[in-house]
């Protein structure tokens, strides 16, 4: 068309969005390292599943038109990049195509169709979308200028391309092709005209004199390369950046396990304890991971609405947090970078020169953020309204993993700030005393098991199984009735098992989810310590939170075993035959998934599987299920704080158990069943619908 | 201004004792500081934030008491002092004062703040009889502690009728009550600085005196032996129809408990 034109949009078009992208990659660079390179293969799939199959956005059935929308936008761009590099080809040699695409090639007459038909489907879906933000408003999005500019953006796009086409077409068709015009005719494929139904469609409405055609087509072309390359050059600067960006952070999303582990703080080095780096205490202390997981934002609002404290009214809306953490970061980013270069700098200064190094330090310091992370940028209140239940994790159509942040930054405020809700003190002293958040004497942990027959590990450390029982299984009065079911069951399944009686203590997850790295590593060690002292190499427990410390956070410290949760177990024993189940649970039942069993480790099929095999009336499923169960409200240390904001998120789930109308709800967590029985109790139902762990539910219903 | 105060390391509460041939069985019992002696570290701590001052706590005897100290170093004490000497395994609450009254002396403070009890003795004598040996005016259970100036505090204490306010001249003891604060929880910070810092270890030569000089060598009082507390019977539950259940429990209370 015109290889100068072409050649100046080009250079000033793509020379400013490398400038910009090389800015943006400078300052995930600054921020801390994390290892997201290992096991290709598995990262490929998941960016095929979630990215390229939208998985996220098209399978959520309540989402399921929008959803349909956006993977359709997607699908479309992702055809069009081809088209893109044609038309750059165009403007600089006349009728130019890419190898393989061209009129000899049946793969140039496919490409044409869908390219042709996914124009009109994505220029129908903008159309919808505009539709759905002005008119329908979903709560979930904010409306923002950007939003319907981007919009337009794309319906530009789309239509100057058809238009080109079209007038291309009528040119050569009303008016002979004056001007020599390719296009594609093939005797084996036909002619373009036939491939392309929805330029043809155009051209009929197009009908014009060979002149307005002319503009028409040169008009349609240049303004589909320079919005194009406008596009390009917004999509860094506002959440359009997850255009580019969510197909990298998908791939480089955590693998085996579902978010970053917390870290495991070393607060013996004095080094850091001056640096304050124990925690998240200022943005700069942000993976890199996590620097692009805020790029990749891209303010759905899928996470608030299904985060148990956002619908309770509590200060925390991740779509803001995210917000914050964003400006912030942006804000800050000439002092991040800078203070990386004089960190390098120091690195290789060493002790050689203690005044320079000294120097460094003290312009280190001035490069920090004038406002406090917590406190300025984030809520106090909106970092413990977190239950870590990650929901919002699960919802993400991009993997931002929303929780270790909110862990690194109470790790921050509990070592470094010394700011966390003085109400944790109680069970954090009871923690460190008696090993138990209740502060119960540690030498009434085995009460609970008098007259059930069951063997220490002290007495006999042969035993193949270890049963670990957990605080709520040896204290809490409602609990104790699970740990023996959970005995009889093993009992009569005939499992040789143990437990460790006074010896175990708290496995320290509630401190970690609070922050408080000291007190889980002290736990932690001390469990390891005699763990291995007995060679445990196998852990039953009921509670899903000790399962996830054992499972996922003791190996940190060199803990390693085998640990089941005992839904999983009590299904093995009944696929095994080891014990027989009956159908004879009368009334509606439902599940409540726990957080930590299905979220956090999967386990979704087990606990229905079981229930299924002792309900006489089926398993009704809540609304929200799965992995988009509704959390009780107790986990990530909310479990000892008051819930004195807004509505109480265990009789908002009491609530929609009893509009189910079921008579039994089974749990599989001591929390949970604690907080939905509350719920109950509050609703004045715990007579009309029985809160039970499925341990229990197996012990009334086995032959 | 100089504080000091008096810490005890004392049972576990939260831990069943047992008692087995008058003494008492020490197989898995476990040891804290006494909760109102926390208070007193506390009541210290905040008093130097407010007003500046040197807290220093002294604890006697326990054996090792390495890491309850550390702990008060982490709520804010500045120096600890442990005394522990042989001659006091019997030693009563008179002669526990005695060396408190020697380490008060080497040093003088200004303020001596004590728990107002302990809680495995709960005989509360030992900061009274502190304050007599010392000649210092002595307020108990005390619930608020003001400095006015150099020379004086403001002290509020629960008494029979009601809150007591009293100015007390320095240098004075008081007792302290829980109720005068929430002690805080160490925080790690400060848990990792106080692994650092030492603790004056001494016996009763180093202090510069002696068992006779307390009074160790011959205690005036002396525990002969321990008794277990009763332990409650678990109650009945009846259930069933209300007329029922009423005639049953009747009966009992007549014929079994002999209540009518």
């Amino acid at each position: 068309m015109n290889p100068l034109l072409m050649s100046l949009l080009l250079i000033v078009g793509l020379g400013i969005f490398a400038r910009t992208m090389y800015y943006k990659i400078t300052l995930l660079t600054a921020l801390e390292p994390a290892d997201r390179f290992n096991h290709i293969i598995e990262r490929l799939k998941s960016v095929l599943i979630l990215a390229f199959g939208q998985k996220r956005l098209v399978g959520r059935e309540k989402e399921r038109a929008s959803g349909i929308m956006h993977a359709f936008i997607f699908w479309g761009f992702c055809v069009l990049i081809i088209r893109s590099l044609n038309l750059y080809g165009e403007g600089f040699v006349k009728g130019f195509q890419l190898p393989f695409f061209g009129e000899e090639f049946i793969l140039g007459y496919l490409y044409l169709a869908v390219k042709d038909i996914m124009e009109g489907i994505v220029l129908a879906m903008v159309i919808y979308a505009v539709y759905r933000r002005a008119i329908v408003q979903p709560e979930r999005l904010h409306n923002t200028f950007e939003a319907y500019l981007v919009l337009c953006l794309i319906g530009i796009l789309m239509v100057s391309d058809i238009m080109y086409d079209a007038a291309r077409y009528n040119l050569i068709v009303l008016h002979g092709n004056p001007d020599h015009l390719h296009f594609f005719n093939n005797p084996q494929y036909g002619s373009e005209f036939l491939w392309t139904p929805v330029s043809v469609l155009a051209a009929k409405l197009i009908p014009l004199t060979e002149d307005a055609l002319g503009y028409i087509m040169v008009a349609g072309f240049w303004t589909h390369i320079t919005t194009q390359l406008i596009f390009l050059n917004l999509l860094p600067l506002g959440k359009h950046f997850h255009v580019i960006t969510s197909l990298p952070n998908v791939f480089l999303k955590s693998l085996g396990y579902p978010h970053d582990k917390p870290k495991l703080l070393n607060l013996e080095d004095e080094a850091a304890w001056e640096d304050e780096s124990l925690g998240l205490n200022h943005l700069r202390q942000l993976t890199w991971k996590q620097g692009l997981d805020l790029y990749t934002c891209t303010e759905c609002g899928r996470c608030k609405e299904v985060c148990p404290a956002y619908m309770t009214d509590k200060p925390l809306s991740l779509y803001d947090f995210n917000e914050n953490l964003k400006h912030e970061l942006y804000a800050n980013a000439a002092n991040i970078i800078k203070r990386a270069k004089l960190s390098e700098t120091l690195k290789q200064t060493g002790d050689s020169d203690a005044e320079q190094a000294e120097k460094i330090k003290a312009e280190m310091a001035e490069l920090n953020s004038k406002k406090q992370l917590v406190g300025d940028v984030i809520a106090e209140d909106t970092l413990w309204a977190c239950t870590t239940c990650r929901a919002c994790e699960e919802v993400c159509p991009v993997t931002i993993e929303h929780v270790p942040r909110i862990i690194a930054m109470r790790q921050g405020q509990t070592t470094i700030a010394e700011a966390y809700p003085k109400e944790l003190n109680k069970a954090l002293k009871g923690l460190e005393r008696n090993g138990n958040p209740w502060g119960i004497g540690y030498d009434k942990r085995a009460d609970w098991a008098e007259g059930l027959n069951v063997k220490m590990m002290a007495d006999d450390s042969d035993a193949e199984y270890l049963f670990w029982v957990g605080c709520a299984g040896s204290f809490d009065d409602r609990t104790k009735k699970v740990s023996a079911s959970v005995v009889k069951i093993l009992q009569k399944a005939g499992v040789s098992f143990a437990i460790l009686g006074v010896e175990e203590k708290c496995t320290g997850d509630f401190a970690r989810r609070v922050g408080n790295e000291m007190l889980f590593q002290m736990m932690a060690q001390e469990n390891i310590e005699t763990l291995n002292n007995y060679k445990v190499k196998k852990i039953i427990t009921a509670c899903p939170h000790c399962f996830n410390t054992l499972k996922h956070e003791y190996p940190q410290l060199g803990g390693n075993y085998e640990v089941i949760h005992h839904t999983d177990f009590i299904h093995r024993l009944v696929k095994h035959g080891k014990i027989t189940l009956n159908r004879s649970l009368e009334g509606k039942l439902t599940y409540h998934d726990p957080c930590y069993l299905g979220r956090y480790n999967s386990i979704y099929e087990q606990p229905r599987t079981i229930l299924k095999s002792i309900s006489n009336d089926g398993l009704t499923e809540l609304g929200r299920h799965g992995n988009e169960s509704f959390c009780c409200g107790a986990g990530g240390g909310r479990m000892w704080m008051e819930e004195l904001i807004g509505k109480r998120i265990n009789v908002e789930r009491a609530k929609e158990i009893a509009n189910l109308k079921a008579a039994n709800v089974a749990v599989a967590c001591p929390f949970c069943l604690t907080m939905i029985e509350d719920g109950m109790k509050e609703l004045g139902k715990e007579e009309e619908i029985r809160t039970r762990d499925i341990a229990e539910l197996v012990t009334k219903n086995m032959k | 201004m100089k504080i000091l105060t008096t810490v005890k390391k004392v049972v576990d509460v939260e831990l069943n004792m047992h008692v087995k041939d008058g003494a008492i069985v020490q197989d898995g019992l476990q040891y804290v500081i006494n909760a109102w002696d926390e208070n007193a570290v506390e009541a210290s701590v905040q008093l130097k934030e407010k007003n500046g001052a040197e807290t220093t706590l002294v604890s006697i005897g326990g054996g090792d008491n390495t890491d309850m100290i550390r702990k008060c170093y982490a709520m804010g004490i500045d120096n600890g002092i442990h005394i522990e000497d042989p001659a006091l395994n019997k030693a009563d609450s008179a002669i526990f004062a005695k060396v408190l009254q020697k380490v008060y002396e080497k040093e003088k403070y200004d303020l001596v703040i004590t728990g107002k009890q302990a809680q495995d003795t709960d005989s509360g004598q030992t900061g009274i009889m502190l304050a007599q040996y010392l000649g210092l005016p002595c307020v108990s259970n005390v619930i608020s502690i003001e400095v006015t100036d150099d020379k004086h505090i403001k002290v509020s204490r629960l008494g029979d009728a009601g809150t007591e306010i009293l100015e007390v001249e320095l240098p004075a003891v008081v007792t302290v009550s829980d109720s005068i604060n929430e002690p805080r929880l160490p925080q790690m910070r400060g848990i990792m600085m106080a692994k650092k810092k030492k603790i004056n270890e001494m016996d009763l030569a180093a202090l510069g005196t002696s068992a006779d000089d307390v009074g160790a060598a011959a205690p005036k009082s002396e525990v002969i032996e321990f008794m277990a507390s009763k332990v409650r019977k678990a109650g009945q539950k009846f259930e069933g129809a209300a007329a029922e259940i009423a005639a049953k429990v009747v009966n009992l209370l007549a014929n079994e408990a002999k209540v009518f």
